[in-house]
């Protein structure tokens, strides 16, 4: 161990030296360029940022640095030594390490058991040596900067405590191959805000070590906090190589999409201030909700804020009926919602974007064109058959107001649409409906930026035509840009009520996170 | 582009060019036997039944569930119609509706143990399965019932309509039914779903127990319905029913790679049982043994879910390379021609997820 300390100070003295280099990157495939001459450099101790709208290369580029692509032309080096392409051996050799989304954490096993996994339990005359296996353990987690406790469940763990532990194991690698580059892809796609500033510290901490991380978000926001430097691809070309601190955020989107494009209008907040609420929601309480009364009136976009656990992720499920409801009322313009199921709130007039879109919100071997009508099939039926040419109108024409990609194809099974265009379906399946109240948990998430603004815009347009929009997301930003009010939760409880120019990201932020400074937040 | 369009059809209709090419294979090595019409009868006849418990089984395969009593409600059914018209001296009509209600119930049961008790669906059918095997030993004394005699009870199933017995009519007619129900109704539509993605189909505010509960009472009923059509067309048998059950399956997996690729379909069903039906034949016909169709069942069944779970992986590679070349705002050729069925990766289910789900619990089955 004291070997590999020495060998760590020496690289990161070293620091400066790519640990990363490709040059000249190119890869096309047939109809497109995927990758264009792409230069990318990351250094030893360096956290480098990789930016880029859906399509734009950077998982072409990721999966040349993995071995399954092999590029059409350029070169890569890794710590001087070269890649050799389309070979998965050579990139784990040479000190490559990815985490992906899917963490491949068996969550029914303990941490140790996790770590011990890929490289081997420490044994002798084949049976496990636990504490060897634990003080190994404890070093792993150690070495990445994660305090959790190795004979804890992972399915326990928090996520970010989670990535925190595929971290831990990737930096592990064999005794023999050192870990010189590890690539996150888009780790904080599903984590809450505070989480992400946990697993962010974690990242710091890796890339202290002496290790140059390459790292992929569609989240601006955090690029300013964690990479030191950043890289932008668009269509393949790399259109920015710059230092991460100092970019404005708008800066950015004019250079992840290439052309300035508007934030989508916020809407007005009631259409008529006094008029009636048209959800009126009284003493909701579950599992993770406390006597929870909320109204909100047409025309308005209400936000629901909080930390996890502060009962935001459940809310408007539970309002919906997809969670348990234990005690409350949920009203629909006076009219009492049944509580016995999904179906009595869509025949109230509800509709509810789940925050899991492939396990809860789409049913990804279908048709897009059965996941868009699936909520209302009455009236293409006209028996003794359903209509497929009116079916086949619906569809081309959501596909042309939500601008969902690729074009008509409608008749492709939904799991073939990157995210953003599968939350564009989902969105259009319920507006399709005319919903008098839209409940949406974290409607942008795991979406590219365009892709966001649209929905943004039609959530707007929704409030504009007289529904009710409530959206419950982690993302502070993203309820300061379009909500009207934002309700803050706090242990199942609304504390705070922002509204007007008291809609702010600062303001927000704190409420969420109590007055008192909370210490830990996971 | 034609050359594309070429392999798609190879794909989705290969099993027509596996069933011409039995069909002249066995017409060349044994012409005078296998070039006959009573083969076309034979095999029309007899796999109708076959078909029609495939059908059975298809449509809660569809919903994302099994019904394992599907051999036994066939039983039951067989049993019963004779014995009320044989030992009891029922007129035929009621005894057919009696033995037929039977068969609802029974997928009521299932409905209920399913749906409220929220028993998964292969552990209820398989305990079910067990319990009509007793209710049938009770209900004929543990002796095979005479067959019925009456000349309509013949007719019922053995009458010739262009040379091929109405028992083939029907299976079409079961097939047009199901056709139009599973693929032109609401309740297709939600049935299919409910098995792509349970929790999303609830979600999108659709009653999914009630559909789930559906298909196990059509696959009881149809069930049900083909144990008279069997009773009749056969006489009735003490142990026939379980040996459907195999086939049933491998018919409705073997379908599931045929027309819509990655999807349970009818169609596919029935052209995969006579396929399996001629090939069965043939080799029978050759070899003059009785074990050929065992070990062809099983062979298919194991065939057709591997190919299954083969051609979604191939799927999944092509689905990687096609996202990681699709640029925003760009028609992408690929998307339209997949040379793979599109079937179920995360959050949803196709046949090769269903078939890997259960396969241990496969295989305890066949040993009951």
């Amino acid at each position: 161990m004291a070997g590999r300390e020495l060998a760590e100070t020496a690289r990161a003295v070293k620091s400066g030296i790519p640990l990363l280099a490709a040059r000249g990157l190119t890869k096309a495939f047939p109809g497109t360029v995927a990758l264009d001459r792409v230069d990318l450099d990351v250094s030893a101790g360096e956290v480098h940022a990789l930016l880029g709208e859906n399509g734009s290369g950077k998982s072409t580029l990721i999966k040349v640095l993995s071995g399954y692509h092999v590029p059409d032309a350029g070169s890569v080096e890794i710590d001087g030594q070269p890649l050799e392409f389309g070979s998965s051996v050579s990139s784990y050799d040479l000190g490559c390490r990815f985490i992906h989304q899917d963490l491949a954490l068996v969550e029914t096993m303990t941490v140790r058991d996790n770590l011990m996994l890929g490289a081997g339990f420490p044994s002798r005359l084949a049976t496990v040596r636990d504490r060897a296996a634990e003080r190994e353990a404890r070093q792993m987690l150690a070495r990445a900067g994660v305090a959790v406790n190795p004979k804890q469940f992972v399915s326990a763990l928090s996520p970010a405590q989670r990535t925190g532990v595929a971290v831990a194991r990737a930096l592990r690698g064999d005794v023999s191959v050192e870990t010189k580059v590890l690539v996150m892809d888009e780790p904080t796609a599903t984590l809450p805000e505070a989480e992400v500033t946990h697993l962010l510290e974690i990242i710091r901490a890796v890339a202290r070590g002496g290790v140059g991380v390459l790292y992929v978000t569609h989240r601006l926001d955090e690029v300013g906090r964690v990479a030191d430097n950043l890289t932008v691809l668009r269509d393949g070309v790399k259109v920015a190589d710059a230092a991460a601190r100092g970019m404005a955020r708008e800066d950015l989107v004019r250079l992840l999409v290439g052309s300035d494009f508007e934030e989508p209008p916020r809407a007005t907040g009631p259409l008529i201030p006094s008029s009636e609420p048209l959800l009126s929601v009284d003493g909701l309480t579950s599992e993770s909700l406390d006597r929870v009364s909320l109204e909100a009136r047409p025309g308005e976009v209400v936000g629901i804020a909080g930390i996890t656990g502060s009962g935001r992720e459940a809310l408007l499920g539970t309002i919906f009926g997809a969670l348990p409801r234990f005690d409350g009322r949920v009203t629909v313009s006076g009219r009492e919602v049944h509580r016995d199921g999904a179906w009595a709130a869509v025949s109230a007039g509800i509709g509810y974007l789940p925050a899991d879109r492939k396990s809860n919100g789409g049913v990804m071997n279908l048709p897009v064109r059965e996941n868009l009508t699936l909520a209302r099939l009455r009236p293409l039926w006209k028996a003794p058959f359903l209509r497929r040419t009116r079916e086949d109108a619906e569809c081309r024409r959501w596909f042309e107001q939500l601008s969902i990609r690729p074009k008509d194809r409608f008749n492709e099974t939904l799991e073939r649409f990157s995210g953003g265009n599968q939350q564009k379906v989902l969105l259009a399946k319920w507006l399709r409906l005319e919903p008098r109240v839209l409940l949406l948990d974290e409607p942008t998430q795991g979406v590219d930026v365009a892709s966001k603004a649209e929905i943004h815009r039609q959530l707007t347009a929704t409030a504009h035509q007289g529904a009710a929009v409530l959206i419950a997301s982690s993302d502070v930003d993203e309820l300061a840009a379009v909500c009207t009010r934002v309700v803050v939760l706090h242990e199942g409880h609304p504390t705070a009520e922002l509204q007007g120019d008291r809609v702010r990201v600062d303001l927000i932020s704190r409420e969420a996170h109590g007055s008192e400074p909370t210490g830990r937040t996971t | 582009m034609k050359l594309r369009r070429l392999n798609l059809g190879m794909d989705r209709f290969s099993g027509f060019y596996l069933w011409a090419a039995m069909i002249v294979l066995f017409g060349i090595w044994v012409p005078d036997t296998f070039l006959t019409t009573s083969t076309v009868q034979s095999v029309a006849s007899q796999q109708a039944i076959t078909a029609m418990t495939g059908l059975a089984v298809l449509v809660p395969l569809l919903a994302g569930q099994f019904d394992l009593s599907v051999g036994a409600v066939v039983n039951l059914t067989t049993i019963i119609v004779a014995c009320l018209q044989t030992r009891s001296g029922w007129a035929m009509w009621p005894a057919i509706g009696v033995a037929v209600l039977s068969g609802v119930a029974v997928g009521v049961v299932n409905a209920f143990i399913v749906v409220r008790l929220k028993v998964s669906s292969f552990i209820a059918t398989l305990g079910m399965a067990t319990v009509v095997t007793a209710v049938i030993s009770i209900v004929s004394g543990q002796s095979q019932p005479l067959p019925p005699s009456s000349a309509a009870w013949n007719n019922l199933t053995q009458t010739q309509i262009f040379g091929i017995q109405v028992v083939f009519y029907y299976l079409v007619a079961l097939a047009l039914i199901l056709w139009w129900l599973l693929d032109h109704t609401p309740a297709g539509r939600y049935i299919s779903a409910v098995g792509g993605n349970p929790e999303a189909t609830r979600l999108s505010g659709v009653r999914t127990n009630r559909w789930v509960a559906l298909s196990l009472i059509v696959s009881a009923t149809v069930s049900g319905v083909v144990g008279i059509f069997y009773s009749s067309l056969d006489g009735p048998s003490l142990t026939f029913g379980p040996t459907l059950l195999l086939p049933a399956f491998a018919a409705a997996f073997l379908g599931s790679t045929q027309f819509r690729p990655g999807r349970f379909n009818v169609w596919g069903t029935v052209v995969a049982v006579y396929i399996l039906g001629t090939g069965i034949q043939g080799m029978e016909l050759v070899t003059g043994v009785q074990w050929i169709s065992d070990l062809f069942n099983g062979i298919a069944l194991i065939v057709a879910v591997a190919f299954a779970v083969w051609r979604q992986n191939a799927a999944e590679a092509t689905r990687t390379r096609n996202n990681a070349r699709r640029r925003p705002g760009s028609r992408d050729s690929q998307q339209a021609n997949p040379p793979g069925g599109g079937d179920a990766s995360d959050g949803g289910v196709g046949p090769a997820d269903i078939a890997a789900r259960d396969a241990s619990a496969a295989a305890a089955e066949t040993h009951a």
